[in-house]
């Protein structure tokens, strides 16, 4: 609450005018209590929405793909190839979705696709008839790039489903005596990392390809407490993100135009008919890319239920425009 | 009442209304929320320009993603050896029979044959929140005739000072396009967001920059299936008897014969007894 008014408050006295002031001081109290109570609920409401505001997902499956050997590297000095390793960039595909009656068109320079969306309305001639074009930036989605690391350890595994039988150490124990016996398909343990409230470790091996030795089943024999028990065992894994970055597409070459259902000559004429119009400078154009700048979509819509194939645009993410 | 209560009361009373619109907005946000697809981020982003690519009438089938850059390495034990043919048939028979036999001159090698196991990510779950301590600067122009190291110092420089709303920057990042500044204090990254914009001067022009929280993300799923290399073998338990190249050269002999279950070598690799090797494959088009 402001502390100028709770100053003035505390300042008020009594003894000016006592009924009266008692009167209006329980009014205060009571209107400063229920801003208290209202501060409370908007302090919890904007946590709330803040902490509905963190998590948004990202669900992809990975395509497959098929693989070439490309070379073998050799480790520079002292280091260890210890990990099997896995990793990718990931880039969102932007798309934006053709309405029927737009048409988009590319230019060569930004400044004149940037000036062709801040006039705004074009009227241009197709065949006799004005058409009242708009021309907007297009409307694209945020996107997300990101490059994915994981690792798969040939030194260490996961244990789980370890019972709790034993003390700790007594059961760390029994574990580096299970795991490093060859006859089992172990090796010599370098270490134990023992969690007992998840029951389960991490065995870290000296010589890497024990790992993948005891990984071709799924259960390790654990002998503890004069009783054999099966363990579940499975690949220690270490996955990270690097380089994640969500963005907003901006395209600045491409300008949609819109307002287009209505006209009388076929796709092909009014793409050209644009770009004739559109490259003149006194209309606020300027050179088009070259190649096909102008697409026009003019299909009829069915009137059936069955999805509609509507003509998709892929974008790739490239960032050409920064240069360091 | 007198005048100091009046004004007290008066000013409580504006409060209440203050706070009364305050908590309407929120709860009117709360219910749009519900609605808002989880699609759509609520905190500013920055800009990255794309290009088109080009028409395609497919429904909404798209992939949602492009995956590219795939690398995906095993490590080679020492004693072993990495051949890949050019023809997937020649692997598949050379799998059938694990132990094989390399003649060299008078004596025999007895050496084994395992396919490689190459780890693919075949889904990934992610899910990404604003970071307190992190901030994405962003809004570089083109042109900008500073290499990565000195457009990171200058930023440093700039967003390191407590005049400049700023203060002890941990970490630094250049991501595509933008650069990512860690800040020790979070109240410091929150405040530079706050603020939003800021002209930094970067060599010899001042470039005006923005400030937006910074997104980062988090694998909480990873599915992982292994897939066979498939025109690759890894030859293995080859004893310390030969130097590399001769090595190399028997076992290419060997194997390039198919009375011997081989075919047409691609490329052949020796790891040495007592040390290592990383066989990287990355996928045929990226």
């Amino acid at each position: 609450m402001d502390n100028n008014v709770r100053q003035a408050y505390e300042e008020c006295s009594p003894e000016k005018d006592i009924m009266r002031g008692e009167q209006s001081k329980g009014l205060l109290h009571e209107i400063m209590r229920e801003n208290s109570k209202l501060d409370e609920e908007i302090k919890k409401l904007e946590a709330e929405l803040q902490s509905n505001a963190r998590e948004f997902q990202i669900k992809e499956n990975v395509p497959e793909r098929k693989l070439k050997f490309t070379s073998v590297e050799r480790p520079e000095d002292g280091d260890h190839f210890s990990n099997s390793s896995c990793s990718f960039q990931v880039n969102s595909q932007i798309l934006y979705e053709v309405q029927r009656g737009q048409a988009l068109i590319t230019f060569e320079k930004e400044e004149v696709a940037q000036n062709v969306i801040s006039m705004g309305t074009h009227v241009v001639q197709m065949e006799g008839t004005s058409v009242k074009v708009s021309a907007h930036p297009v409307p694209l989605s945020t996107g997300v790039r990101f490059q994915v690391h994981v690792d798969i350890s040939k030194m260490k595994i996961n244990v789980t489903g370890i019972p709790d039988e034993l003390s700790e150490e007594q059961t760390r124990d029994k574990l580096e005596l299970s795991f490093y016996k060859s006859k089992n398909g172990g090796g010599e343990v370098e270490s134990v990392d023992y969690d007992r409230k998840s029951r389960s470790a991490v065995i870290t091996f000296v010589v890497a390809g024990v790992a993948d030795k005891i990984l071709k089943k799924k259960t390790y024999p654990l002998y503890m407490n004069q009783k054999w028990y099966n363990v579940t065992v499975s690949p220690f894994i270490e996955r990270r993100l690097e380089k994640y970055q969500v963005f907003s597409a901006v395209s600045k070459k491409t300008v949609l135009l819109t307002g287009l259902d209505g006209i009388r000559v076929d796709e092909e004429t009014g793409e050209d008919l644009l770009n004739i119009h559109f490259q003149r400078k006194n209309n606020g154009g300027g050179e088009v890319e070259v190649g096909p700048a102008c697409h026009l979509i003019l299909t009829q819509l069915l009137v059936e239920r069955t999805a509609i194939p509507r003509p998709c645009i892929f974008w790739a993410i490239t960032t050409t425009a920064l240069v360091f | 009442m007198s005048v100091t209560l009046q004004a007290v009361l008066y000013s409580l009373q504006e409060e209440q209304s203050r706070l009364k619109t305050r908590l309407q907005e929120l709860q009117q946000l709360k219910r749009e929320r519900i609605d808002a697809p989880r699609d759509k981020i609520p905190f500013p982003v920055p800009e990255v320009p794309v290009v088109f690519q080009g028409l395609t009438k497919q429904s909404g089938q798209a992939p949602k993603s492009l995956v590219s850059n795939l690398k995906i390495c095993c490590p080679l034990p020492g004693g072993s050896a990495l051949i890949t043919f050019d023809d997937p048939k020649v692997v598949e028979r050379l799998l059938q029979q694990k132990e094989h036999k390399v003649d060299i001159e008078d004596c025999r090698l007895r050496v084994q044959i395992q396919p490689l196991e190459l780890p693919m990510v075949t889904n990934i779950q992610v899910s990404s929140q604003p970071d307190s301590h992190r901030v994405l600067v962003s809004g570089f122009p083109t042109g900008l005739r500073l290499s990565e190291e000195e457009l990171l110092d200058k930023l440093e420089i700039f967003f390191g000072k407590a005049k400049n709303g700023g203060g002890d920057v941990e970490t630094r990042e250049m991501l595509q396009g933008t650069v990512m500044l860690g800040f020790a204090n979070e109240e410091v990254a929150q405040h530079l967001c706050q603020i939003g914009q800021f002209r930094v001067p970067l060599g010899r022009q001042q470039v005006l920059l923005r400030v937006s929280p910074y997104v980062s993300g988090e694998i909480q799923e990873a599915e992982i299936k292994f897939q066979q290399a498939p025109h690759s073998v890894l030859v293995t338990n080859i004893p310390d008897v030969l130097d590399v190249q001769e090595l190399h050269d028997i076992l290419e002999i060997h194997f390039q014969k198919p009375t011997r279950g081989g075919g047409e070598v691609e490329a052949l690799a020796v790891v040495p007894v007592g040390q290592q090797g990383l066989a990287v494959f990355t996928s045929e088009s990226s």
